[in-house]
């Protein structure tokens, strides 16, 4: 257990010095603060776009506008964000060759890959509340009146998947050397359940399932219990992709 | 815009404002006292840093930092 918190400080400490953590919070923080602030804005912005005889006439913006565009910005540019940053969780250690002193000091291998997923684990969890506190307050501030429903459930479904991309990201770095190949085979993966999601009768099950159905899930047009399987089958793929980064980190010549 | 409208949404831009400066201090600091960068030069990096809101600070410390 000591060794375990000794290699979590470790990694805190590497997230701050190398101004990880800093990009990640001012990041999430500034997504969470324009995503009402453009839900609100963006009627005005098309009006002042509209040139004569061409009229866009946008419905009053409502409180769905700004969640819409908190599960857009979250999904797309803050998973962006996120995979690019942790993308050299284990590429930097083998380039700069710091593994392999705590390595042969007797440090387990299982516990660098727990370790290094929790840490990151604990980063996206503080971001994607930050960036869900501050939407949540600025909504309440801009649009008092709209009612949300399953908001919670909702954000938790975005958590959840970015879990899934997380230990998918801590299984393409066991198996590449560059940060760029972690990138792509995460990348791949990602795709891969964006595919599959063509055929209907697999969207329940599928995890992507998770960050598309969010608005309806707030609208209340999609019901909560229809994702309790999604978000099942991602903790599995989880704990799955975990063991195989440990199965492969473990033969791995560092 | 007009004064009104601009006061409406001071609650936004404050804290906008001052992230963005923030990050662009800070990346700012980090150029001037690391002069080792992946590529490109010191000058590029500056102007990078400070005239590229919130993208550029970010460009600057995943991909331009160079190793310590």
């Amino acid at each position: 257990m000591n060794r375990y918190l000794a290699f979590f400080k470790k990694e805190i400490i590497e997230y701050i010095r190398t101004y990880k953590l800093l990009i990640m919070l001012i990041v999430f923080a500034i997504f969470g603060i324009t995503n009402p602030l453009i839900a609100k804005l963006l009627p005005e912005i098309m009006k002042n776009l509209a040139t004569d005889g061409f009229v866009i006439t946008l419905p009053d913006p409502t409180a769905y506008d700004a969640w819409t565009q908190f599960f857009k910005n979250a999904t797309q540019m803050g998973f962006i964000v996120t995979l690019i940053l942790f993308s050299g969780v284990l590429s930097s250690e083998y380039s700069k060759g710091t593994l392999i002193n705590l390595l042969t000091k007797g440090l387990s291998r299982t516990t660098v890959i727990l370790t290094k997923y929790f840490s990151m684990v604990l980063v996206w969890t503080i971001c994607i509340i930050l960036c869900f506190i501050l939407t949540y307050g600025y909504t309440v501030y801009l649009f008092p009146n709209d009612i949300t429903y399953n908001l919670l459930f909702s954000v938790f479904c975005l958590w959840m998947f970015g879990l899934l991309l997380l230990a998918i990201l801590m299984f393409s770095a066991t198996l590449t050397k560059s940060s760029y190949g972690c990138l792509l085979i995460t990348g791949i993966i990602v795709v891969f359940f964006m595919i599959i999601d063509i055929i209907p009768s697999i969207h329940k099950y599928n995890p992507i399932s998770l960050v598309t159905d969010n608005m309806g899930l707030i609208m209340n047009s999609i019901k909560v219990s229809s994702l309790y399987l999604a978000n099942l089958i991602s903790v599995l793929l989880s704990i799955i992709f975990i063991i195989l980064s440990i199965v492969v980190f473990r033969k791995k010549q560092l | 815009m007009d004064f009104q409208t601009l006061k409406e949404y001071l609650p936004f831009l404050i804290p906008l404002i001052i992230l963005e400066i923030s990050l662009s201090i800070t990346a700012l600091v980090h150029v001037l006292r690391h002069p080792h960068y992946r590529f490109g030069s010191k000058v590029m990096w500056i102007l990078i840093v400070l005239f590229i809101q919130i993208i550029g600070p970010i460009l600057y410390f995943t991909i331009g930092r160079g190793e310590e």
